[in-house]
This record gives structure tokens, sequence and C-alpha cells, in this order.
């Protein structure tokens, strides 16, 4: 083989194998689980509660990436009619590079088809149980132009190909008690798994939202320590003497109460 | 100098909202007195007027936003009245208008003769007005507006006419101000001061001012008169069956009038669409948009004007899709065999913000994605939000079309009351029912003055109930209390249940909905 069609060969085989440039960018409270970015032209799924905050996250990440010449950042929301901008522009997404398709109907898979040419990520919550030929057209077309395929709604687990599973764990909201306060933040563990993230997948605590409307990595929840008298300090009980030679002051509480993941942790403080 | 009529429907944006000149009524912007009655004027009620002073003058007052779309379709009627005795009418705005009076005056025999003709029309067209006929147009306005119904101005008298006018006739609030602390308090001594001086003092629009203070015209009459030019065809040959083909015609038509337009300095803002059937039918409807139409908005239009037409007829089995008519049933009419788009309604172009995307500009990828998306679904299938102001998580969400301007008077201000960060991230466009029942199992009721019957207990959303481990509120929101029709009184909710998903409910009338769920 003459040389120069084998150089040609061997320049369109790395054109073929070589991922598109760069990855989808993520919020950076997400990189922990997401390390690196999205991989272009991959289906992401979401589900089981918590979905739609994951998918605002994963939105608002595109979306503030964006150039100011309007190059770059444009997500399209298909099939999402109750999409909360509000809260989306909260996580830092710039409402003027969305795009809505709120009812697409039957003509979803057109609708997608069109956006994945020219956005870089696609929310889409499938209004029936994706055919064979539409997935397969799809996932042709986002790997093509290296646009992220985000899967929410009843049917993101009948999508196959998907490479990250995102879903929320262990979440709490603070802020409201009982008949004051306001709710200002939710603990969550975000949860990565599929083959994107192999072996046991990877976690990551955050605060979504956190109050202000952000994404924050959330501290680890400490134990809450308790003042007691030095009498009331049961035999055997671990006690760490202070320097000067007295008993400490303070003790953790019963391990019950704790957090079970932080329960065999350092005790006191 | 050229003979001008002019015909002024008094206080016509009050007349355009309904109200008639015998009842005290008013439009208003933003609080403030747009224009009144004739009525409402007896009782002390100005222009610019705040709205609370004005009702303290006049309590009876009829208070009506002012409608500008209302205002210029309903002076359609009175501009046709004028048309049918003389062609070439300019709409100056809505409540005035001007032809050219030398031709008709001789036809109608004399400029007197056809002041009281054109009046009596307009008059019997349902409108009260005032005609004057005088050299120019601002002279004529003022003849239109003086004596009972209008005056007549010989020729050359202009100047003598307008003498002993004040100077806020000119609409320059300024230079009349700085006119009067020179001195000068009417238009004759405006008039009087030197033309040189004058531009060298104020500048351009000074000059402009002078000009017609002295009774000389800034501009000649110009009726619509580039219409017919500007306007743009297209035809088809074989018939166009589908109304697809005639739609992306449409778009590229509009691109070219927009071309024209553009040479000319100009934009349109109504739109005249006819399309012409192979039988010899012609459609012809007239399309009014706020802002300059984009073209993708005018092939909207036409598919609009198309899909209209289908629904009218009385076809058998007409498709939801309303476009893809099956051959036989296009036979009726033989399909579109030409199409024309011709701009009605001229205004010099005062420099729009050309980016019809917002802040961010395009890419032509976006546009053409958005593109393939309208010609499948429809004009408004594809929007961008905007961000507005509001009280509930769906209030501060504005949806913009693509290719369409942002509404330009977005609400604004504070808003006690408005929900805190962080915001619900799913907010259904209609809020399901629930229902909040307390630990005996009754729902929870909030009294008018927000006292809740009892602490909530359990909640259920569509059948499935769930213990409520923390509940905050009643947060009331009393909206639009003062307009009867608009009114809405609702208290709002975070209820927080043992599943760890949180609500924000809303009840109103004694019924609980989900307005947004913290997903």
């Amino acid at each position: 083989m003459p040389e120069a069609a084998l150089r040609d060969l061997a320049r369109s085989l790395e054109h073929a194998s070589a991922p598109p440039a760069r990855a989808v960018p993520v919020l950076h409270a997400l990189r922990p689980v997401v390390p690196g970015g999205l991989r272009p032209g991959s289906a992401v799924g979401l589900d089981g509660p918590g979905a739609a905050s994951l998918a605002l996250a994963l939105v608002a990440g595109v979306s503030r990436h964006g150039g100011a010449d309007g190059e770059g950042g444009w997500c399209g929301i298909v099939g999402v009619p109750s999409f909360g901008v509000v809260a989306a522009a909260g996580m830092g997404a710039e409402p003027e590079r969305l795009l809505l398709v709120d009812d697409p109907g039957d003509r979803w898979p057109d609708v997608v088809a069109a956006l994945a040419e020219a956005v870089e990520l696609v929310l889409l919550c499938p209004p029936e149980r994706p055919g064979a030929a539409a997935v397969r057209r799809l996932s042709a077309l986002a790997r093509k132009h290296g646009c992220v395929l985000t899967l929410t709604g009843p049917f993101a687990r009948d999508w196959p190909g998907v490479r990250l599973r995102l879903r929320l764990d262990a979440v709490a909201w603070e802020g409201v008690g009982d008949g004051h306060g306001r709710l200002r933040g939710r603990r969550a563990r975000v949860v990565a798994e599929g083959r994107d993230a192999p072996g046991r997948g990877r976690r990551a605590d955050l605060w979504l939202p956190a109050a202000d409307g952000g994404v924050r990595p959330a501290e680890p929840v400490r134990p809450p320590l308790e003042i007691v008298p030095p009498a009331a300090v049961r035999d055997g009980a671990p006690v760490h003497t202070r320097r000067d030679g007295a008993p400490a002051a303070v003790r953790a509480l019963p391990a019950q109460a704790m957090d079970p993941a932080h329960a065999g942790g350092k005790g006191i403080a | 100098m050229t003979r001008v009529l002019a015909v002024w429907c008094p206080d016509w944006p009050v007349t355009a909202v309904g109200v008639d000149a015998g009842t005290a009524g008013a439009a208003v912007v933003q609080g403030r007195i747009a224009a009144c009655s004739a009525a409402a004027r007896a009782e002390g009620v100005r222009r610019g007027q705040k709205l609370r002073d004005a009702q303290r003058r006049c309590p009876g007052l009829v208070v009506r936003e002012r409608d500008t779309d209302a205002e210029g379709r309903l002076f359609e009627a009175v501009v046709e009245a004028v048309a049918e005795l003389a062609p070439r009418v300019e709409v100056v705005r809505p409540g005035l208008c001007a032809i050219a009076a030398r031709g008709p005056a001789r036809f109608y025999g004399g400029e007197e003769a056809l002041r009281v003709l054109v009046q009596d029309t307009v008059v019997e067209a349902g409108h009260d007005c005032g005609s004057g006929i005088a050299d120019g147009l601002f002279a004529a306005e003022l003849a239109a507006r003086a004596g009972q119904g209008g005056v007549v101005v010989p020729e050359g008298g202009a100047a003598a006419f307008l003498a002993p006018y004040p100077l806020s006739v000119l609409d320059r609030p300024e230079l009349a101000d700085l006119l009067a602390r020179l001195g000068v308090r009417t238009l004759g001594a405006f008039a009087d001061l030197p033309s040189g001086h004058v531009a060298g003092r104020f500048g351009t629009d000074g000059a402009l001012a002078h000009r017609l203070a002295r009774g000389e015209e800034p501009r000649p009459i110009a009726p619509v008169r580039a219409a017919a030019d500007l306007s743009v065809r297209a035809a088809f040959d074989p018939p166009a069956e589908h109304a697809e083909q005639v739609v992306f015609a449409a778009k590229r038509l509009a691109d070219e009038l927009h071309a024209g337009l553009a040479a000319g300095g100009l934009s349109c803002v109504r739109l005249e669409v006819e399309a012409g059937f192979a039988d010899g039918h012609v459609l012809r409807r007239l399309w009014r948009h706020d802002g300059r139409l984009s073209s993708l908005a005018v092939a909207e239009r036409v598919r609009w004007q198309l899909s209209a037409w289908r629904d009218g007829r009385p076809a058998a089995g007409t498709d939801p899709e309303g476009i893809e008519a099956p051959a036989e049933e296009e036979a009726v009419w033989g399909g579109v065999t030409w199409l024309e788009l011709a701009p009605d309604q001229l205004v010099p172009d005062g420099g729009r913000q050309e980016a019809l995307w917002g802040r961010t500009a395009v890419t032509d990828r976006i546009a053409r994605a958005a593109d393939r998306i309208q010609g499948l679904l429809g004009h408004g299938a594809i929007t961008r939000p905007v961000l507005a102001g509001g009280r509930g998580p769906g209030e501060q969400v504005v949806r913009v079309p693509v290719g369409d301007l942002p509404p330009a008077n977005l609400p604004d201000g504070p808003w006690p009351g408005r929900l805190t960060a962080p915001a619900p991230a799913v907010v259904p466009v209609a809020a399901p029912e629930a229902r909040l029942l307390d630990a005996d199992g009754e729902p929870v009721v909030v009294s008018a003055r927000c006292a809740v019957s009892a602490p909530p207990a359990a909640l259920l959303v569509g059948g499935r109930p769930a213990a409520v481990t923390g509940w905050t509120g009643p947060w009331p929101a009393d909206e639009r209390w003062w307009d009867p029709e608009k009114a809405r009184r609702r208290a709002r909710f975070q209820v927080v249940t043992e599943t760890g998903a949180a609500y924000l409910l809303a009840v109103e009338h004694g019924h609980w909905h989900v307005e947004a769920t913290y997903d």
C-alpha cells in the first residue's frame, strides 16, 4: 500500500476513534461524581426522587459555560413543561440559552434530532416507550454531534445504552419546623453508577439546592456534642482526659442517635 | 404650500376603550392619566395627572388601561369612512388622519364644503370628530381642534392662525419651558425670532419647531404610496397543493420584504397577506404586530391564514393538522397560485434592536434547529424563557417563542411575599389537586385571618397519603384585590413529608393544590 494512502487511513482512523474535542462541563460541585464532565455523545439516565433537581443541575452546568457570543452552552429541554426555570437560574443557568419544547407530542424524535445537531445537552422526557429505531437514530446523531442526551421521566429506564445513571440518596430537607421556618436547602448524596462510573460507583454529599439556590458540597455530618457533668460519664465509656488531668466536659451522644455512616467515627471532636 | 385636511377624533384613547364622551372616563398608563373624556375634563381631570389625584377630583371616574391596539383597530373605521371620499389617507396616529385637500376640495365644491362633508361622514360612521383645513399638517391639526368641529384656515393664513397658541402645542416640553423662561410664551412670539439664531441655539429640532410655528411645513404629507412598490409576490406553477410550500415561499418573501423596507429606512407594523387560488378565489387578511414582524412570524401568519381558510370550509374530514390536505379536497379551490405580501402601515424605522434573540446572539446552528422545530410544530412550540417579576414560581417566567422579541413591559417592582430561594425544581403547568389532613383526618382549613385550623398531619397527592414531618405557613398572597375579575387570594405552605419530598402547596377558596414540588 502506498505510503500516502496509509497515512490517510491512519488519519481517518484516528479521527474516527478520537472522542470529540472536549467534555461537556458540569457544575463544580458535581465534579466528584462526574470527574472531567460528561462524555460528549453519551446518554445519561436520571430517575427516582430528585431527578428533576439533577436535571436542573446538569442543564445549569452546561448553560453557564457558554460564551457571550452565543457559542456553546445551549440546552434543549424536550417534553418537560414543568421545568423549573427559576431554580435552574438559581443553580447558575443562563435562561436565554435554554430552548424549551414543552409539548412535542409524537414528533419528539424529530425534535430531539433537530436539537441534537445544535445544542450540547438535550434533556428529554420521552412521552412514550422509545422505539428501537428512534433510539438508534438519536444515539447515532448525539454521538456524531457530541450532544449529551439526558433521559428523565417514567421511560428513562427503557433507554438502552445509558452509560451513566445519577440518582439521589439519603435526602433530607432542612429549615422547616413544625409550623415555622422555611426550606433552606437539601442535603443529598448524589450517586453515579454505570459504565462511566465503574465499580461501586461514585458518591458525593451535596447541598442540592443550597440556601441561595446553588449547588454546593456539603460538609459531612458531625455527631452532635452534648455538655455533661463529669459525674454523669458512665464507667468504661471512652473519656479523653484534658491536659491538666481533669475529666472531659463533653461526650458524644449514644451511637444510635447518630448518622449511621459516621457512628463509628471519631467520637469526640 | 400643500393644503391639508386633518380629521381629529377627540380623546381617542378613551373612545377606544369604550368610554363615550358623556361619561367621565380616563385611559391610564402606569398610574397616570394618558387621556380623559370631555366630562372628566370638566371635573378637573388632566392628562399626566396621577390616577389618585384624578379620582379625588372626580370620584366616579371610569378607569381603563390604555389599549393602543384597540386604538389602531377602531380607527380603521374612521379611515375607511374618509377614504370613501378621498383616497390616500395618511394615518398620523390613531385619532388623527390627514388627506391632501386641494383635489377633493375642487371636486366637492370648495374647502368649507369638503370640511363639512368629511366631518358628517365620520360622524355618520359613529365617531365624533373635528376636521380642519390649513397649510401643512400641524396647522391643520390645530384647525381641526379649533371652534365647534374645526375651521378652514385660508391659504397663507397659517402663521396668523397659529400666533396666539401657547408653546405647549408644539409637544416639546423642554423647549417650551426654556422659551417661557426667556419670555417667549406664544407661537407668534417664537415665530418672530430670527430663524438663524433659533437654529444656532436650539439645533435641528428647534429649527423644526420654528418652522412649525411660522406655519411652514416640516415635511410634506406622506400618504402610503410606497406600499405598492414594496410589496413582494411569488407565483406557483403548478399551483401549490400543500400549505408547506406556500409557507416556505412566504418566509423567503418576508426576507425580501424586510430588505426592501430596510433600504427605505422603514418598518412595517401592519402586513397584508393575499393568497390567490387557481379558481380565482383570493384570501386577504391584515396582520398587525407590535414589533417588527420577523420573517418567521410572517410565515407563521401565512400558515394561520391558510389553516383558517381550511377550517372555514364545509369540508367533510378536516384533519386537525389543518395543513396537508388530500388532493381531492384541494381540488375545490385548486391550490394556491400566487402569494403577495404588502406592507400596509409603514412607520419610519426608529432603530429597534435588531437582534431578535435578546442579549445572547444566536448562532446559525441554533436558528436552523429552531426553524426546523417551528416547521414541525408551529411558531410557538419552541420558546426561550425570560425571567420576569412575580410572586409564585410559575409567574416568574415568561416563555417567548424563538424569533420573537421579549415583551417590552414586563412587570417590575418589589414583590412582597415573593418566595425565597431555593426555588422549586418542578413547576407544573396545571397545579394538581391535593388534600391536607390534620391528625383527626379532617381537612386543614385556613381562615380569612390566616389562622390554621389544626397542624397538618398527612398529605394526599394523587391518592397516595404521606405523613407530614415538617410544615410552615401560611404565607398569604392577596393579588390584584382592586380588580374583581383578576383578584386572587391564596395562602402558601411548604410541607415536607416522610418520603423526603417537599411541596409548595397553595390553598385557594378552600381547595388545596400542589403549586410546585421541590423535587
